[in-house]
């Protein structure tokens, strides 16, 4: 079968479904299980298969057997059997010796490539098998092969949204099997950002984040550590900077952002660090006041003196034994250089430099640029230095696209990378931005050729801080987030063709979910307002 | 033991203890940062500020200056309320009685669990594993070091583990047994070892909890730490009922949402889920006696199975805390209809219960039936709330029955309640009710009956004078899902208001806060809870005279205790308005 018939079969069946789905939630018996993002190609048949609950792991190629694809894979099966029957029925089995007979027993998983390491660009591709084990099939089983490590862990995850519990047998089905899908993203940088200076987000709501990123296929967390109101990272070079810190409670160590790199690792999510220099900096200048241009006028940081370069050296080398990820975002959004024109020792500067305040913008930035890319960062800067100094930015540098929309279009046609994060449509904390607006938002509007096309390396939903602290973050982010992760992960067609009422509307509702049952407290789809109440009773799939 | 000699005391010992402690430690900016708190609150903020900055270089002077802290805190310690104090402790909910220090500690980093001497064999890891939380919540994901090496940990004052000795062997969770607990955190010079007293393993779990929050983790150490050491605490429930409603028939609950609730309710030390499985709108749990009840799920996979009930008891109850099941008869219970329609007075008048059909009374008690099965706690709830006896008199099969037996719709609903009273009896359950049964036929209730106070005030005092026992929830302080109710109207509900006698004080059972699910799903359940049922539970835990009178004098220890609950990935809401609100701009969690 050909992909674009299997979209068209999956279509009318989405079709027939919304006509009953006003009479009754969907059942998986009679419809094809939901996934979400859409793999890139897949076909279905019409069996249903019952999965044991003592799958067996059958590692093979040379990552097979690594770590991550095993606690992966404990990870899911928890996740799979999570309701009491499933133990039950195990039980059962082993009393009656193997009276109930299971068409799945194992899962295959073939991982090519040995190499743990996880960088921009990795292969997340992977293909899913599922068949009844009998004569004719080739291939037993399940069978899960992928490149990479992480294109494994990507298939895990598509197999687990295939499994359902089903309450009658009490067993867990695959629906419409045998399962064919061939997949892999369509951007390879797929980023959510949090923001730990507004809020302090616990590192147990932290990995909350980052587990449910996993369950999206998303592969980006862009963790905006610092800001003007608090600087919770510990820096052991420059150790009086936590004391911007909100409390002594609301701090990281260095050995707690190991274990976030570490976590996130695990389910093959990368975390891009920030500092946010110079517009966004005020807090350092609680434990080093000499950072400020004066004590009643604090940002952005003093242009003029080398401790200023010095601190922001001593941060990224720390920075840098934590965060083993290729990009390091240096900010340089929203500088108001007021404080420069207005202290007397920075306007002397400026004057005996013959600088403008904006040259002195540019002069920060790309001093910054420098020390990131000495450290071997390649170096990600918020759109307003591409508008404004667009021409003397290191060419490696990735625009990060906020303000403007068509900024992208603008970067990649002068040969640089972009990630798209239109504020209009991308920003989670806009709560009046509805699931549907944030799905039809195309990254890759208005950019033509596919050399340029290539450039923008993909998209990011942004969670900032301001009104989203533990108490409401994760509702905020989700389902949202997911429309976002579905534009970036499945193929252009499928997410641009017909009507997204049926393509998409009930896969987000299952996906929703699916967050819920597995503890992430996704806010309802159909409110207009992000990360409201349910309007009345009702079943999760119809709200 | 040097801490059981301050019991008497004429000030309360904490003073006295803390004075040692100067002339001992010298770290004259702790001791400060300690009495500026009772004098004047703003100054913590500028000590807490000032020993960051300073207290290394500092430590000389402080020495010197404690020469003349001896006069400064006589001065002060008549000056000092014990209440005051007490709020500084961020202990929630407030122990019975609290002794305390000023000395610090710190926890080795394989900090033991030991049982000598304890007659309780903990077969069923119940302790074992309360410990093991314990010391997860205490980490808070943190990455903890060593605290073996003494450099680190300033040489001594490392506690090696925690010695609990719990006197009843039995892991049976019983209604109204002992929840009692004494914990003692030495002093430094006697480390070795904290100790935990109780009666039973429930005791013990309680005790964990409150150690739990006498722990710290030093980011600058990167340790486990206690403050104020050493402790004393004894401590002890003021009511043996301290519940929590959920509702999972307008919004299905799944498992890990109910057990993240489960959770939390330990945190604040709440002993009761009230499990309002089945509504009007959905019928989310297989009874295998009638299994087709559950037809009436909002859908195939919005269910409990039988085990999954099974399973959500046994977790509950491994953590203390009874799960008391609920089903609404006959007025919220059209979902019964769904797989058996009979159960209906007719198609178009789907509710109340049919009351002249004797399969209803043997549905319910073949719900019942299986109940005792998974359902251990020695009540039941029978509901009986808000019933429109309409459909009755409309459908003319019903109005005909009514006629032969000579009863009134108001008589008819009596007659089902009591019938239903006596099916739950036969299985072993003593009942509960809402009020509107006792406010319609009270002396008519069976009396082993509780009545569930909802609607009005003045009820407590006639249940209690009738002689049935009571719980009181209602409505204008301790319905969750009034959002505009903040969270100073949950503390200042007091259940014993206005009952003088003794003996009907000793009929209130005690309370439960309502979590009612028309607008609460999996994503805002938790933050409509918290922190607000937490205010409800310190009345409920807390010895009355210990109480605040006001409020607003507990914001700052109630704000502690959300920040903690948010550290242990527990979505409380901000303090600052009524319930489920969001933070308005950035901002410290213990602030907001």
């Amino acid at each position: 079968m050909s992909p674009n018939r299997n979209l068209l079969l999956l279509l009318l069946m989405f079709l027939s479904l919304s006509i009953t789905s006003s009479l009754s939630s969907p059942s998986p018996a009679d419809s094809p299980p939901y996934l979400w993002p859409l793999p890139a190609e897949f076909s279905f048949g019409n069996e249903t298969l019952s999965v044991d609950p003592a799958v067996a792991l059958i590692a093979a190629g040379d990552g097979g057997g690594s770590p991550i694809v095993r606690a992966a894979f404990e990870r899911y099966m928890g996740m799979i059997f999570k309701h009491a029957s499933g133990r039950a029925s195990l039980l059962a089995r082993i009393r009656f010796l193997r009276m109930v007979e299971y068409d799945i027993t194992s899962l295959k998983i073939v991982v090519h490539s040995g190499s743990a390491e996880l960088q921009l660009g990795v292969d997340e591709s992977y293909t899913l098998m599922v068949s009844k084990k009998d004569e004719q099939s080739i291939v037993g089983a399940v069978t899960i092969e992928a490149n990479t490590i992480y294109g494994a862990l990507r298939g895990l995850e598509t197999f687990s949204q295939l499994c359902a519990f089903d309450y009658l047998t009490k067993s867990v089905q695959i629906y419409k099997a045998p399962w064919y899908i061939q997949d892999k993203p369509r951007f390879q940088y797929r980023g959510l950002l949090i923001d730990t200076s507004r809020h302090y987000l616990p590192i147990d709501v932290i990995k909350q984040i980052i587990e449910s990123m996993s369950f999206a296929k998303l592969n980006v967390l862009h963790w905006h550590i610092v800001d003007e109101q608090s600087f919770p990272l510990e820096t052991p070079t420059y150790p009086n900077l936590w004391k911007g810190a909100y409390s002594r409670w609301e701090r990281y160590t260095v050995e707690d952002a190991s274990e976030i790199v570490r976590f996130a690792k695990m389910r093959g999510i990368n975390v891009m660090p920030e500092v946010d220099v110079p517009g966004h900096a005020e807090s350092w200048g609680t434990g080093y006041p000499d950072l400020w241009p004066s004590l009643s006028c604090r940002e952005p940081l003093d242009v003029t003196k080398n401790f200023t370069f010095d601190v922001i050296s001593g941060i990224l080398a720390d920075m840098r034994k934590i965060f083993p990820f290729e990009l390091f975002h240096l900010g340089g959004d929203e500088v108001n250089t007021d404080c420069w024109k207005n202290t007397t020792h920075v306007k002397e500067w400026l004057q005996g430099r013959n600088f403008t305040t904006k040259d002195a913008y540019k002069y920060f930035v790309l001093r910054a640029q420098q020390i990131a890319i000495s450290k071997n960062w390649t170096p990600v800067n918020w759109e307003e230095t591409f508008s404004s100094f667009g021409k003397y930015l290191d060419p490696r540098t990735v625009v990060h696209n906020w303000l403007v929309s068509d900024i992208c279009q603008k970067a990649v046609a002068k040969g640089f990378r972009c990630i798209f994060s239109n504020q209009g449509y991308w920003y989670l904390d806009h709560l009046d931005v509805p699931w549907d607006e944030v799905y039809n938002t195309e990254p890759l509007h208005g950019i033509n050729e596919t050399s340029q096309q290539k450039l923008v390396i993909g998209g990011e939903v942004c969670m900032w801080g301001e009104t989203a602290d533990t108490s409401v973050v994760l509702q905020t982010i989700w389902p949202r987030a997911a429309a976002a992760a579905e534009r970036m992960w499945s193929t252009r067609e499928a997410v641009s063709k017909g009507n997204i009422t049926l393509t998409a509307l009930p896969r987000l509702h299952y996906f929703r979910c699916l967050l819920n049952n597995r503890g992430v407290p996704a806010a309802p789809v159909d409110n207009f307002y992000a990360r409201r109440p349910p309007s009345g009773p009702g079943s999760c799939y119809a709200q | 033991m040097i801490f059981i000699t301050h019991k008497h005391c004429t000030k309360p010992p904490i003073q006295r203890l803390c004075l040692t402690c100067i002339y001992k430690e010298r770290d004259f900016y702790d001791s400060l940062l300690f009495f500026a708190t009772f004098f004047f609150p703003p100054l913590i903020f500028i000590f807490t500020i000032f020993r960051f900055t300073k207290r290394e270089k500092m430590r000389g002077r402080g020495a010197k200056i404690a020469g003349v802290l001896p006069f400064f805190t006589l001065f002060m310690a008549g000056a000092i309320s014990a209440f005051e104090d007490i709020e500084r402790l961020r202990i929630w909910p407030l122990p019975a009685e609290v002794s305390h220090g000023g000395r610090r500690m710190y926890l080795s980093g394989d900090f033991k669990l030991v049982t000598e001497g304890s007659k309780y064999e903990d077969t069923t890891e119940i302790l074992k594993e309360g410990f093991d939380r314990m010391l997860d919540v205490v980490r808070l994901s943190h990455v903890v070091s060593g605290g073996r090496n003494s450099s680190r940990s300033g040489g001594s004052a490392l506690l090696q583990g925690l010695h609990v000795i719990i006197s009843s062997s039995t892991d049976e969770l019983e209604y109204g047994a002992d929840e009692s607990y004494k914990l003692v955190v030495p002093s430094p010079e006697k480390p070795s070892y904290a100790h935990l007293e109780t009666k039973s393993v429930y005791g013990a779990l309680h005790g964990l909890q409150t150690l739990s929050q006498l722990c710290h983790f030093n980011v600058k150490k990167k340790i486990i730490e206690i403050l104020m050491t050493p402790w004393n605490i004894t401590d002890q429930p003021r009511f043996s009922y301290r519940g929590l409603l959920i509702d999972t028939s307008r919004h299905y609950l799944p498992l890990p949402v109910i057990k993240n609730v489960i959770d939390s309710m330990t945190y604040a030390k709440l002993n009761v889920l009230h499990w309002h499985i089945v509504d009007t709108q959905s019928f989310p749990l297989e009874i295998p006696s009638y299994p087709k009840l559950w037809n009436g799920a909002y859908s195939s996979s919005q269910r409990y199975t039988f085990d999954d009930a099974a399973e959500i008891v046994k977790y509950a109850e491994r953590r203390g805390i009874h799960v008391l099941a609920e089903i609404d008869v006959p007025g919220h219970a059209l979902s019964w209809g769904k797989g058996y329609p009979s159960l209906w007075p007719s198609k178009n008048c789907q509710e109340p219960l049919d009351v002249s059909s004797n399969f209803t009374f043997k549905v319910i008690d073949g719900i019942l039936s299986d109940f005792s099965k998974i359902f251990k706690f020695k009540f039941v709830h029978l509901g009986g709330d808000e019933v429109n006896t309409t459909c009755w008199s409309a459908t003319p099969r019903i109005a005909q029955w009514l006629k032969k037996h000579q009863m009134s719709e108001e008589e008819a609903y009596q007659y089902f309640v009591l019938r239903a009273q006596k099916i739950a009896l036969s299985h072993g359950y003593e009942i509960i009710n809402w009020e509107e049964t006792f406010n319609n036929f009270g002396s008519k209730l069976n009396p082993k009956t509780v009545v569930h106070n909802w609607l009005g005030t003045g009820v407590v005092e006639r249940v209690t004078a009738s002689g049935l026992r009571c719980i009181v929830s209602n409505q204008d302080k301790w319905y969750l899902d009034h959002i505009d109710a903040p969270w100073q109207g949950f503390y200042d509900n007091e259940p014993l208001q206005a009952i003088k006698d003794k003996k009907q004080q000793s009929l209130v059972l005690g309370g439960e806060v309502c979590m009612w699910g028309e607008h609460i799903d999996a994503s805002d359940i938790e933050q409509t809870i918290w922190p607000r049922a937490a205010a409800a539970a310190e009345r409920l835990w807390t010895p009355y005279a210990k109480l605040a009178t006001n409020p607003d004098k507990v914001t700052t220890r109630l704000a502690h205790f959300r920040c903690l609950l948010n550290q242990r990935g527990v979505a409380a809401a901000p303090l600052v308005g009524g319930g489920r609100v969001v933070p308005l701009e950035p901002g410290s969690c213990l602030a907001q």
